[in-house]
């Protein structure tokens, strides 16, 4: 499935195979390769391949280049597509036809699908299919994939399509002469004088401008409302985020406490019952409380996405973008970097400018990402008093976690500049943002986005946190004493964390913490599971473990400020290192980010402990 | 470096009226034909793939809060930076072909 960003194409496909993936209103963000089954009538499955959205294929964007080599064959382990569904808006069907011809010229079979007709007849355009049938020789038919309709026919073309022979001969896009001006001018008139003829011949009637589109851009592009509607966007997600999530997070919170109260009542006391009361119940649960957080902000980001709002808003951001060196389109990866990192660096491929993209996630890991709420919010409840501060707005805790968050928006602005005025100096480029008409997001595509991020996010927690809080119980046991565990600081768990407390100690932290930051390097939030653990093991009353009581005993006021600043600042997940290495493709980017975050952490955190 | 430049007539219609004017000059609401793209060529060719290539009807129609233009072509929006409006040069429509 090809087609140009925000045609549709990626509804059409959830309709078509009911897989779940990223649907949105935004130009580009389906960056992550997609591929699905669809069910035909005869019971027989084809392979769907969501491919991005692309306005070429001049391979200037990583997603052009991705769709290109796909096209021609040339990922290893996919094969060549046996036939090609196109997708359009056909509310704009003279300009999304710009990528019709080179697509045709693979000479595979291929279905044009005009999208959104149902818009396109609404406000009063009109096209025939079936003229444009016989001069571009595809089949054409009229879908409205939000509704659902017209998909029966995109099915028949499909099984006729596998009823075909296939053959792995290779094809090559025509490409238009590139770097050299006037042949690919001359080449790009001659393809748009051939659309028009097109256009002509199926007597296509433009609509006339969307009415609600245009008056709500009226206010979110104003000279004075729009920079205020962009700023109350920014403070309802995080407001939701942290007001709307705590009767959630209460209520996950009570589930997990609950059902370990009832192991720790219904199990005998044995080595297993302290293995899955103090290993696996702290260490997972004290992560997998944070889950409605991150809906929350995954829905609103969904939202932003799917509405259109979130071109409107890079268009916005790209003044204040374009001081530090950056671009407008930098904008949505660094505000995903709220949510987490890893999806965020895949949105950044829409960023046609080599260096803009590096530059861009390079930063975004400095935005606080969902992983790090986990620790800001237990050491926050454990070392800032609750009382007012300035005012009866903003309480003490509510202050210094928004000053984390500041901490981090400083630390991306002042890298990018100084990067941009170093190792990626790039002459101001343009920047070029397609602003489609806002539309009403599909609850059923965000729904099954949340399911699918919460699949991933517990996934997580079941993998990297379990296993960590599993090895980590065992290391407190041995080695055995008298036939049962040691305590905690003669376990082998104690004397790992002696070894590297020398290197931890000028920041005032013991060997606890410095574990909880060795195996926090795997994905920040397992220093809550690991505390757990520690702690849980280590408090012999039969009550359930007070993690911040904990902490209070072990950390001077100064020192857990000294930590917060040091996760504000490092890059400790495994998850990001790999992509980065991934989207640069090889280490140096990846190293460079790592030991520049890991120092910036390190002298902030020193600071921080000797100032408060 | 090397720039666009136009050179068959546009294909619309009547012959445009040359004044030299940039996109950047044109009032909200005017519709102006493009005539020529002064950019180096890796940064006209995000502008080409739209649609947007000498001969093309394009209208500014409103400006983004940082005074950078939104600019229609062909009923898709498209915002710019107002450094690469200046280097887009427009002729304005004859009236017997004002579109409008």
């Amino acid at each position: 499935m090809i087609g140009p960003p925000n045609s549709g194409k990626t509804t059409l496909f959830n309709r078509l195979t009911g897989l779940r993936q990223k649907v949105a209103n935004y130009p580009g963000v389906t960056v992550e390769k997609h591929v699905g089954r669809v069910q035909l009538a005869d019971e027989s499955f084809v392979d769907l391949v969501d491919l991005p959205g692309v306005h070429g294929f001049s391979a200037r964007t990583l997603d052009e280049k991705i769709t290109r080599d796909v096209l021609e064959g040339r990922i290893p382990g996919l094969r060549t597509p046996d036939a090609l569904v196109l997708t359009v808006d056909s509310t704009r069907l003279e300009s999304q036809l710009m990528l019709v011809e080179p697509v045709l010229d693979l000479e595979l079979p291929t279905l044009l699908v005009l999208n959104m007709v149902d818009e396109l007849q609404e406000r009063g355009g009109s096209v025939d299919d079936e003229v444009l049938e016989q001069r571009l020789g595809v089949e054409v038919v009229r879908t409205n994939a939000r509704a659902g309709t017209g998909v029966e026919a995109v099915q028949a073309f499909l099984s006729r399509a596998s009823m075909r022979e296939t053959t792995e001969e290779k094809r090559s896009l025509t490409n238009v002469p590139r770097g050299v001006a006037l042949p690919m001018m001359d080449a790009f008139t001659a393809r748009r004088s051939r659309v028009r003829t097109v256009v002509e011949a199926a007597r296509f009637v433009p609509p006339r401008e969307s009415g609600p589109s245009e008056r709500l851009d009226a206010i979110c592009l104003h000279r004075f409302w729009g920079p205020l509607v962009f700023l109350a966007v920014v403070v309802l997600v995080f407001q939701s985020m942290f007001t709307w999530a705590v009767p959630l997070m209460d209520g996950v919170d009570f589930l997990i406490s609950g059902s370990g109260e009832w192991i720790a009542t219904t199990l005998p006391p044995s080595w297993f019952r302290s293995l899955l009361i103090d290993g696996v119940w702290a260490g997972v649960g004290s992560v997998v409380i944070f889950l409605p957080q991150i809906l929350i902000l995954f829905l609103f980001l969904g939202v932003l996405e799917d509405s259109g709002y979130m071109a409107r808003a890079a268009v916005i951001a790209d003044r204040m973008m374009f001081r530090v060196g950056l671009q407008g389109r930098a904008f949505l990866p660094l505000l995903s970097g709220y949510a987490c990192a890893v999806p965020a660096i895949l949105a950044a491929r829409t960023i046609d400018d080599e260096r803009d993209r590096i530059a861009t996630i390079f930063v975004t890991p400095f935005m606080t990402c969902s992983a790090r709420l986990p620790v800001y919010a237990l050491l926050i409840a454990a070392f800032i008093p609750n009382e007012p501060f300035l005012g009866p707005f903003m309480n003490r805790r509510a202050a210094v976690l928004l000053g984390l968050y500041g901490l981090g928006i400083v630390a991306a602005v002042g890298t990018a500049f100084l990067l941009k005025r170093t190792l990626l100096r790039t002459k101001p480029g343009s920047f070029l943002m397609e602003l489609p008409p806002y539309r009403i997001p599909s609850p059923r595509s965000l729904a099954l986005r949340l399911l699918d991020r919460s699949k991933i996010f517990l996934r997580r927690a079941g993998r990297i946190i379990f296993t960590v809080s599993i090895l980590l119980w065992v290391f407190t046991q041995f080695p055995r004493v008298d036939g049962g565990p040691p305590p905690i600081d003669d376990s082998a768990l104690g004397r790992m964390g002696q070894v590297i407390e020398p290197v931890i100690e000028p920041l005032g932290f013991d060997w606890r913490i410095g574990m909880g930051l060795l195996t926090s390097l795997a994905a920040r939030e397992v220093i809550v599971g690991t505390l757990g653990t520690i702690y849980g093991v280590e408090d012999t009353s039969d009550d359930s473990i007070n993690l911040q009581a904990a902490l209070q005993r072990d950390l001077t006021t100064g020192s857990a400020i000294g930590l917060l600043v040091f996760f504000v600042f490092a890059l400790q997940c495994m998850s990001t290192v790999a992509v980065m290495r991934r989207e640069t493709a090889g280490w140096k980017w990846p190293a460079l980010q790592f030991g520049y975050m890991l120092a910036l952490a390190y002298v902030g955190a020193f600071i921080a402990v000797r100032v408060f | 470096m090397d720039t666009i430049q136009q050179r068959t007539l546009p294909q619309t219609s009547a012959d445009p009226v040359w004044t030299g004017l940039r996109l950047g000059d044109i009032p909200l609401r005017q519709t102006v034909e493009l005539t020529l793209i002064d950019l180096p060529a890796d940064e006209a060719e995000p502008l080409l793939e739209r649609g947007v290539l000498p001969g093309c009807l394009i209208c500014p129609v409103r400006s983004s809060p940082s005074g950078d233009p939104i600019v229609s072509v062909d009923g898709t929006l498209i915002a710019l930076r107002r450094e690469t409006a200046a280097c887009l040069c427009v002729s304005l429509l004859t009236a017997l072909q004002d579109v409008g």
